[in-house]
């Protein structure tokens, strides 16, 4: 791993987090909407993006839309089984997910995974990013999908959820 | 995204915000249901299958990866943990997170339902400072913990000089998280 991880809010000493976890995840997701409906599951997606990742918001504000693309390759470095491209210019940040190591790893391991999984990314992103002055977009998903930062006064049409793909188990 | 490298942290803050929503019994559901009978299915089957074997097998296995300091050690009565640096309350000690009133308790939470229906009870203290010891033993044996040493030998988490702190969680031939007594 070659990223620097100092770009990351919290650290351990193991360099690669257990893909395990993702079982965990998903297996919260399907409680909550379960428990909730689908406006709790956003509701914790978004008090999650508020709350926790809220050193997340602070490193943005600080570090601009650098501080976003160094955040995200830092993370997806620790992510096992990532495939993430992560460029950007002075108006946009670009993640190309080529493979989502969450779907792959749940998928390979025959978990039935809720259909609106995908839909974390967006409701998390864009949690963190609003209070630090940019805007999130995700298009596609099941697998591998595309996720934009940009500053939060651009110009762009509001997320529509039907762009981002409902998850097939296996 | 909900990444895996900082699970523990976003995990702890999740035990939280549910008990907020609805108080302690949606978290001690949300272990049961979401944890041991969902996210961690694989490791109730193995168990449920083959017992003591089994929980070797698992505990092997993901304690590995999740860089634990731990021994195992076993007989054909019972299956033993050490602790010596929990993966995952090390990692939020280090970062200074503590949302939820006691992490530890999520252990029990979701290990004690799985050992209840494979046909087993657990002795088991946490010190709240990433050390903790298990004893696994079938339901029907009434065997009581090992004394400090005796079956772990010098990797037995109690007699380390760190084990003692301000307050141990202690359960006795236990599966509900909630069976516990403090002791300072």
């Amino acid at each position: 791993m070659t990223e620097d991880m100092n770009a990351l809010p919290y650290t351990d000493t193991k360099p690669v987090g257990a893909a395990d976890f993702y079982f965990a995840i998903n297996a919260t997701f399907h409680f909550i909407l379960k428990k909730m409906g689908a406006d709790g599951l956003r509701r914790y997606w978004t008090d999650l993006g508020t709350r926790y990742f809220a050193t997340v918001t602070k490193q943005w504000q600080q570090g601009g839309l650098a501080g976003v693309a160094d955040y995200w390759r830092a993370f997806f470095a620790a992510e096992p089984g990532a495939q993430v491209k992560v460029s950007h210019t002075d108006e946009v940040v670009t993640l190309e997910v080529k493979v989502c190591p969450a779907i792959k790893h749940l998928r390979e391991n025959g978990r039935e995974i809720i259909p609106c999984f995908c839909q974390h990314c967006y409701f998390i992103n864009e949690a963190i990013a609003a209070p630090a002055g940019f805007t999130a977009r995700v298009t596609g998903g099941n697998g591998a999908c595309r996720q934009t930062f940009y500053k939060r006064d651009a110009q762009v049409p509001e997320q529509d959820i039907k762009h981002i793909k409902e998850v097939a188990s296996c | 995204m909900l990444g895996s490298y900082d699970f523990c942290g976003h995990y702890e803050w999740t035990f939280e915000w549910l008990c907020q929503q609805d108080g302690e019994p949606l978290v001690r559901e949300y272990w049961d249901t979401a944890i041991a009978r969902d996210s961690q299915k694989h490791a109730s089957a193995l168990i449920s299958e083959k017992g003591i074997e089994g929980m070797k097998e698992y505990w092997g296995h993901t304690l590995d990866h999740e860089a634990a300091g731990y021994a195992l050690s076993a007989t054909d009565d019972v299956f033993r943990i050490d602790m010596h640096a929990c993966p995952s309350k090390g990692f939020l000690i280090r970062n200074g997170l503590a949302q939820y009133h006691d992490y530890c308790d999520h252990c029990m939470g979701w290990i004690g339902p799985v050992m209840k229906d494979a046909g087993f009870v657990v002795d088991h203290e946490h010190n709240h400072c990433g050390q903790c010891w298990w004893e696994v033993r079938r339901a029907e044996d009434v065997t009581p913990p090992s004394a400090p040493g005796a079956l772990s030998g010098e990797n037995d988490v109690r007699l380390m000089p760190e084990w003692k702190t301000n307050q141990t969680d202690h359960y006795e031939r236990s599966t509900n998280p909630d069976d516990k007594t403090t002791l300072p």
